[in-house]
């Protein structure tokens, strides 16, 4: 009863619950010990508004109950950081969103070139034009092959030099792909001679046609530079 | 006084309660309105706002060949187009940083240097229709080309690109790969036979898109995984087949003949390893071969067979136990049997060659052949032929692929009966010759023909793949036998000096059929034909050459140098060791 759990306590009017019993007389001024209106018995009505307001100084235990600004703080700041933290992760995925649409238009454009190149080699390796190339050099096939038995030295086979036109010149087997024929680049072009080959030509007409007929050299391509730890033998 | 203001206070709540209620059931009304009632409408009407969906291509699988050779690929190609309403002026800054302004006219030309298309074409497609929103401009053009065009920067240029199937090899097979119709689906060859496991399934994702058309993070939604067609792996040897296509596409040439085929096939797995038909087409440009050309004659075109047939007899009897190879034939020069039906020799002769079996097989006498062929019944000789499956289209299953002709036994008349002994009155593929003769070469057993391996998938797994088990036709020693009496032609028969491949036994037999005239009669051109194997002690590869109506040569001399050369080609490739043991000289005459 002694504690009114820190609520400000207001001197109580006079109006009481309907039902009391109690007389006026119940509150004697000893109740109240107002020492500051020694002179003054009875409350009147009239004076109550004026009168200052008593309060019940808190406990110790209760001022320490109290919220205090250092609560707020850590909410504020709580949130803000939560705010931060979010909008940062927004920025982050967005970015993550672009770098990925940029990649993705890179990866396009290497599995393009991925497939010209492979298209221009399935075309190079197909058997009309591997056939026209070593034709083109010179080469005959030879169809008695020889074997050398290594375990006893035997020669199985009857060795037969080999004799051009095994197989007719001109390739019978039609590649739409290949025409115009991509059998051979045209060394003596102008602009597509390699720095190598353009002495060669330049100064001795037969081996010109040697170059003419050289195996597909691949298109110059731009140097891809090396990258990772040079390759070195590996010794015991 | 109090318990008035009691009540106002009371009422003052109850109102307040009153509106606070009122209000939140609204708003819970409509929310249950936009979430549950009208959610799945919303929702789509967003989506469309917001939505993007791109198709991802699941490109038609591969066709390789037994070692990974690309023989079919698919690849993409770009159409340009263009919206002609848009079509402007537009400023261009180049790499200096000047800006200059081009016309359409202009940018007609860039485009069309490029396209190979002349400006004022590419010009006409833009100002055809200057409300329209759309127009091709080029289709299917390459990465190159589709580049370049694109490094124009022309704000109203857009590019879609579509798969498209080439054939990096020509006509290297191209009879038996086949081609795609309206660009999805096989309608001849392998791309028909597989088209099932070949053919890969588009995907579909959406995603939602901001301002700048990149997609919000975390809304990409794969609706449809998209999954490449799996590989169809061929038996085929592509470098053989270029060389069996080349090799008899000269012959042929060389002879003025109308069409041939080759057929080489592995005789231990009966994988057909070259499949040369002439003419043939090329996929990439199917327009420039004539609509019955672009099949393969070796499994779609029966012809009578011939001599080439008569192995096929010669093993059945042999395997009936009614003759061996020493076995003795007076051959006269016309044959007539018991009912009434006769034959003839090739050659006339007056008094009758005394042969033995392996001298009738090497001397091909048709004479010869029916008198010991007709020591077995025809429902014998029938059930044999079936069991050689040559009443039968063969396992591979090919578009078109006909079976032969051939009546039941029962239903066989008397001339039907004779000549059957001896490939005529019969119609064979050229497949189901080889695969005679592979049955043969394989101590009796054939094995079921096979063109595709089967069908990888991206994982590695192979599905699909054919049956292997075999069927005894005739006995171990009957097909030896047989082969024996085979190689007797490649050492005494009128095309030997042909069929020498040096360090090598060869076996082989020759072919000269009269082609019916379409008419129920025989015309004056021939088929002549030359089936073998090597090496002959231990048969590793057939070699089935067919070539129709030759001009210069009549007889199995026309195939027999394709054959030689074929047959090389293959045993050089595979490295196969020479023969080491001498042909057994089997006894021709007596």
């Amino acid at each position: 009863m002694t504690n009114l759990a820190g609520a400000t306590m207001t001197r109580p009017r006079t109006f009481l619950p309907s039902g009391s019993a109690l007389p006026d007389t119940a509150f004697p001024d000893t109740a109240f010990p107002d020492t500051a209106r020694p002179g003054i018995g009875r409350p009147q009505p009239g004076r109550r508004e004026t009168a200052p307001r008593i309060e019940i100084v808190p406990t110790r235990s209760q001022r320490r109950a109290r919220p205090k600004i250092a609560y707020a703080a850590v909410v504020v700041t709580g949130v803000l950081a939560i705010v931060v933290t979010q909008l940062m992760l927004s920025i982050g995925l967005s970015d993550g969103a672009y770098e990925i649409s940029s990649l993705q238009q890179q990866q396009k454009e290497l599995d393009r070139s991925h497939q010209v190149l492979s298209e221009q080699f399935d075309k190079l390796s197909s058997p009309q034009n591997l056939a026209a190339s070593a034709a083109a050099l010179g080469m005959v096939t030879n169809s008695a092959p020889v074997y050398l038995r290594l375990s006893d030295g035997a020669v199985l086979g009857s060795p037969v030099a080999a004799a051009p036109g095994a197989v007719a010149g001109a390739s019978l087997i039609p590649n739409s792909l290949l025409t115009p024929p991509a059998t051979t680049p045209d060394a003596t072009t102008p602009g597509t001679t390699t720095p190598g080959t353009t002495a060669a030509a330049g100064t001795d007409a037969a081996t010109g046609t040697a170059v003419a007929s050289a195996p597909p050299a691949a298109e110059p391509q731009p140097d891809v530079p090396w990258q990772g730890a040079l390759p070195s033998p590996t010794t015991r | 006084m109090n318990t008035a203001a009691t009540r106002s206070t009371r009422r003052r709540a109850a109102v307040a309660v009153f509106a606070v209620v009122a209000v939140v059931a609204v708003f819970v009304v409509r929310l249950v309105t936009i979430q549950i009632v009208q959610a799945d409408t919303l929702n789509a009407e967003s989506f469309d706002k917001l939505s993007a969906s791109t198709s991802t291509y699941g490109l038609r699988g591969d066709i390789t060949d037994n070692d990974g050779t690309v023989l079919a690929t698919t690849v993409l190609r770009y159409d340009i187009t263009a919206s002609p309403k848009s079509v402007t002026d537009f400023d261009r800054t180049d790499a200096a940083g000047t800006t200059s302004t081009v016309t359409p006219t202009q940018a007609a030309a860039e485009i069309a240097a490029i396209t190979g298309q002349t400006s004022d074409e590419v010009y006409g497609i833009l100002t055809a229709d200057p409300s329209s929103n759309f127009t091709y401009l080029v289709k299917n053009v390459d990465v190159d080309v589709f580049r370049a065009v694109r490094d124009l920067e022309i704000p109203w240029i857009y590019y879609e690109s579509n798969p498209v199937r080439t054939y990096p090899n020509g006509a290297v097979a191209g009879n038996l790969i086949g081609f795609l119709s309206d660009g999805t689906t096989g309608t001849a060859g392998v791309e028909q036979i597989d088209n099932e496991c070949l053919t890969g399934t588009d995907g579909l994702e959406t995603y939602e898109r901001g301002a700048d058309g990149v997609a919000i993070p975390g809304s990409t939604v794969t609706q449809t995984e998209a999954k490449n067609g799996g590989t169809a792996v061929l038996t085929i040897d592509s470098d053989l087949q270029w060389f069996s296509q080349q090799t008899l596409a000269a012959r042929i040439q060389e002879t003025g003949a109308a069409w041939g085929t080759v057929v080489v096939t592995e005789v231990k797995t009966g994988k057909l390893l070259a499949v040369a038909d002439y003419p043939s087409v090329d996929p990439n440009n199917i327009d420039a071969t004539p609509a019955d050309q672009r099949g393969s004659i070796a499994f779609q075109a029966p012809f009578e067979p011939g001599s080439t047939f008569k192995a096929l007899t010669a093993a059945s009897v042999l395997d009936a136990g009614l003759a061996n190879v020493g076995t003795q034939v007076e051959a006269p020069y016309v044959y007539t049997d018991p009912n009434g039906a006769s034959t003839r020799d090739s050659e006339f002769h007056v008094d009758p060659l005394r042969l033995t079996f392996a001298g009738v097989i090497q001397e091909s006498s048709n004479t010869g052949t029916a008198m010991l062929g007709e020591l077995l019944t025809p429902q014998q000789r029938f059930d044999y032929m079936t069991k050689f499956h040559v009443t039968s289209p063969s396992e591979v299953g090919f578009p078109a692929e006909s079976g032969g002709i051939l009546a039941p036994w029962d239903a066989w008349d008397d001339q039907t009966n004779l000549t059957t002994t001896f490939g005529q009155g019969i119609s064979t593929t050229a497949v189901q010759i080889a695969s005679v003769y592979q049955a043969l070469g394989n101590g009796g057993v054939r094995l079921p023909v096979q063109l595709v391996e089967g069908c990888k998938q991206a994982d590695g797994t192979v599905t699909q793949v054919p049956d292997t088990t075999g069927s005894q036709v005739v006995s171990p020693q009957a097909a030896t036998d047989t082969i024996n009496m085979l190689e007797t032609v490649a050492t005494g028969g009128y095309a030997s000096a042909d069929l020498q491949i040096p360090g090598y036994r060869v076996a082989a037999k020759t072919g000269t059929a009269q082609m019916s005239d379409g008419n129920g009669a025989y015309g004056d051109s021939y088929i002549t034909s030359l089936a073998g194997l090597a090496p002959a002690d231990d048969p590793q590869y057939v070699v089935s050459v067919t070539i129709a109506k030759p001009v210069t040569i009549e007889n199995g001399l026309a195939a027999a140098p394709v054959f030689q050369k074929i047959m090389s080609q293959v045993l050089k490739e595979h490295r196969v060791l020479p023969s080491t043991e001498p042909a057994p000289d089997l006894p021709t005459t007596y």
